[in-house]
């Protein structure tokens, strides 16, 4: 074998054995939050439900309490919505579903489109714009300039004050909002979106709709 | 007759040899690749031209997405889109692989020909990469394809023009250690991405 085969082959060898290594040091960061939650202990209702967080069900008994915390541009949030409206529209309000921004830094306007939910939940229209995102993530999605106009259109299509919106929509205090959720995301152990907490607890098995609604199910029985 | 057109056009035997060889396979595989991919971006700017809601077969996800990075300023540097410039400029390079790997001896200016426009391609690269992940913020598949090929093409070109030129020259004993320097070049942009884009891949892993 001659030096450069040696050197290439060691080399390659110390970047597997480093990627290992980064896979490895992060599974077991990830595990350690999770492996608390199924220890039970579930997180503060205090950091996961806010009086100012968003309740697009309110259950009277408030016996069942879920948590999504979601980034509008997420692709996964996205692909979840769906099967959550069909949730909501199932239990109404023999559920408390409650909505936090967690926009995730990579994603070029998640910020953004939070601010503008939270513009239109200042006029009592946050559900409208909730599901107005949902519905046309794939047109905003993906863009790395600024999505305002096309969200200015959404405000204006679901009835808002245009200039009430533009103005709310660069206010630093609607940033703030937005950001004071995602630290409490991250208080709460959330990593990625979207996660979902079942009265404090969060779900880390759920792989379907039917497992979601198992879940809900036992919570109500229980 | 026939024992001298079977001779090698290297002359000498031994490493120099398998590095010609080496080099020839690099400039025709690497051409091929580089030109195949810069064909495919051609495509998905035309679809992208023609239809501005057109998604790119390479946008997979906000980081590893070709059209975001497509609509930018950077990917028409010189006027022109740059994936037609990596269809001139490839298919020169697999035409010369091609030839090299028939054990035609080219002519001196021919390598240097290759060199400039080598060295011209990877400094236009590496002024993309650092486009691509400090300004854009995105990373496009097929452009990554033709970074990688374009760094191998430079890197043989070079050696086999320092060794034919310079052969003793300390420069050209870097030549013994082409695949660790090329691996080497390739890790270190490896690890500008992982470390720019860490937010998106630790959620993956």
């Amino acid at each position: 074998m001659t030096k450069n085969l040696r050197l290439t082959l060691a080399m390659v060898l110390v970047v597997i054995l480093a990627m290992i290594g980064l896979i490895t040091i992060n599974r077991n960061r990830a595990d350690t939050p999770r492996a608390a939650a199924d220890a039970g202990q579930p997180v503060d209702p205090a950091v996961l439900v806010r009086a100012d967080s968003h309740r697009l069900s309110t259950a009277a008994d408030g016996k069942v309490t879920l948590v999504e915390f979601l980034d509008f541009e997420c692709e996964a949030c996205g692909a979840v919505y769906p099967a959550i409206e069909e949730i909501r529209d199932t239990y109404g309000d023999r559920i408390t579903f409650v909505v936090r921004y967690f926009p995730i830094p990579s994603h070029p306007n998640a910020e953004l489109a939070a601010r503008a939910a939270q513009a239109a939940a200042n006029q009592d229209r946050f559900p409208q714009m909730y599901a107005t995102l949902f519905e046309n993530q794939e047109s905003w999605g993906h863009q790395r300039t600024p999505q305002t106009e096309r969200f200015v259109e959404y405000a204006r299509t679901i009835g808002l004050d245009v200039d009430r919106f533009q103005r709310d929509l660069d206010d630093p205090a609607t940033a703030e909002r937005v950001a004071r959720d995602r630290a409490d995301g991250e208080t709460a152990g959330v990593q990625g979106t979207p996660t979902f907490f079942l009265n404090g607890r969060q779900l880390t098995e759920i792989r379907t709709q039917a497992d979601m609604i198992a879940a809900i199910d036992a919570a109500l029985a229980g | 007759m026939s024992a001298v057109l079977d001779r090698p056009a290297t002359e000498t035997p031994g490493e120099d040899g398998f590095l010609a060889r080496v080099t020839a396979w690099v400039l025709a595989v690497g051409g091929a690749v580089g030109l195949l991919a810069a064909t495919t971006l051609t495509v998905e700017k035309i679809n992208l031209l023609a239809d501005p809601d057109y998604v790119p077969s390479c946008s997979i996800n906000p980081v590893l997405s070709c059209g975001s990075v497509m609509n930018t300023a950077q990917a028409a540097a010189f006027g022109i889109p740059n994936p037609l410039l990596g269809i001139a400029g490839f298919a020169v390079v697999t035409t010369l692989g091609v030839l090299l790997l028939a054990r035609v001896r080219l002519p001196g200016w021919t390598w240097l020909g290759l060199q400039a426009g080598a060295t011209f391609g990877v400094v236009f690269v590496h002024w993309l990469i650092y486009q691509s992940l400090y300004v854009i913020g995105a990373l496009c598949p097929y452009c990554m394809v033709v970074w990688v090929v374009t760094i191998a093409i430079f890197l043989y070109t070079t050696l086999h023009n320092l060794r034919r030129l310079r052969p003793s020259s300390r420069l050209a004993a870097l030549a013994s250690y082409h695949s660790f320097l090329l691996v080497t070049w390739y890790v270190v942009i490896a690890l500008a991405i992982l470390i720019r884009f860490w937010d998106y891949w630790s959620t993956l892993l």
